[in-house]
């Protein structure tokens, strides 16, 4: 495996196992979890089969003592991202999640689902995260934040204050939507990225058809992404 | 795409049938990752699975945030969207 992919993959196992900014290592650690249970959840099975997924009523099979309304959002975004609407984020929301220690969950479990997938796809076993620190989360959240662009605030580049984490500086990233998702929470925006980049491409690597980065060119690259996207009903 | 519904991308067949298979978790998954690699060798079939599972990822940041396609994109794209049935994705959300 390359060098690059390989610390990636290292550095996603790290970032998962410490403390966060809402969340503490032990509840990151169970988030992960509850990830991988979310794949072998009855409710969440019926809901996917069903054309309106909070007509199905129940209780998902949960692996972990997170609250209820991180269950939900965990199985939700891990079995059926493609039908979540504002109406379930609002009720999420509502029902007793903070909205950035929402948009930490969604790193969390993003992140989860990338080794996960990753494992799965080349046969190879997959280490338990466990917390590596008792550090409380600081529960920061950057006051340039604004609302309007997706169903939370979000920092925009030129909203970023001295005192925020360079999210966007590291790796020349261009501030497109995809980038804001989870600017809420700047680390978490920039643990995802970084370990993104390496699966995928860099920014400045992109467009950059005059060289492949990969073993597999641009062509299939841009074709594996597509292809993915319509499997989960992506319409970003 | 051509006429046969390719898109003339070199081991075409063998990458989607890789993703559908990794992404679907489905039982065939070691024979299409054997054809992957019997076709582009073992470094080309671990950055293939590096792009399904970073996809798998960041498109459930994109639909858990809400964050709308940029405008220029969304009209760059629209024809295709549509004949893809792309534009049915977000309709389809309740």
């Amino acid at each position: 495996m390359r060098s690059g992919l390989a610390e990636a993959l290292a550095r996603a196992d790290l970032a998962l196992a410490r403390s966060g900014v809402w969340w503490n290592a032990a509840e990151r650690a169970a988030i992960v979890r509850e990830t991988a249970a979310a794949a072998h959840c009855p409710l969440c099975a019926r809901r996917r089969a069903a054309p309106i997924p909070q007509a199905v009523e129940g209780e998902h099979l949960s692996a972990t003592d997170l609250p209820t309304a991180a269950i939900e959002a965990i199985h939700r975004i891990a079995t059926d991202s493609g039908r979540l609407s504002r109406a379930w984020y609002r009720r999420t929301i509502e029902s007793g999640l903070a909205e950035e220690a929402y948009v930490e969950l969604v790193s969390v479990v993003a992140l989860a689902t990338a080794r996960a997938t990753f494992a799965r796809a080349l046969d190879r076993p997959l280490a338990e995260i466990r917390p590596a620190d008792s550090r409380e989360p600081s529960r920061r959240r950057p006051a340039g934040a604004k609302s309007g662009l997706g169903w939370m605030p979000m920092l925009a580049p030129e909203d970023v204050a001295p005192e925020d984490p360079p999210l966007y500086m590291t790796g020349n990233r261009i501030g497109g939507n995809v980038h804001r998702a989870l600017s809420l929470v700047p680390e978490a925006m920039m643990q995802f990225w970084d370990v993104f980049e390496e699966l995928y491409l860099p920014q400045a690597a992109m467009r950059d058809f005059g060289r492949e980065y990969r073993a597999i060119d641009h062509a299939q690259i841009e074709m594996l992404a597509a292809r993915v996207a319509v499997l989960n009903a992506c319409e970003y | 795409m051509r006429a046969d519904g390719a898109a003339g991308v070199s081991a075409e067949r063998e990458l989607i049938a890789f993703a559908d298979a990794a992404v679907g978790r489905r039982a065939d998954l070691a024979a299409r990752r054997d054809a992957v690699r019997a076709v582009l060798g073992e470094e080309a079939t671990l950055d293939a699975a590096a792009v399904i599972a970073g996809f798998d990822a960041i498109t459930r940041v994109a639909d858990a945030t809400g964050i709308p396609l940029e405008a220029p994109k969304a009209e760059a794209t629209a024809d295709w969207r549509a004949a893809l049935g792309i534009d049915s994705f977000r309709s389809a959300k309740v």
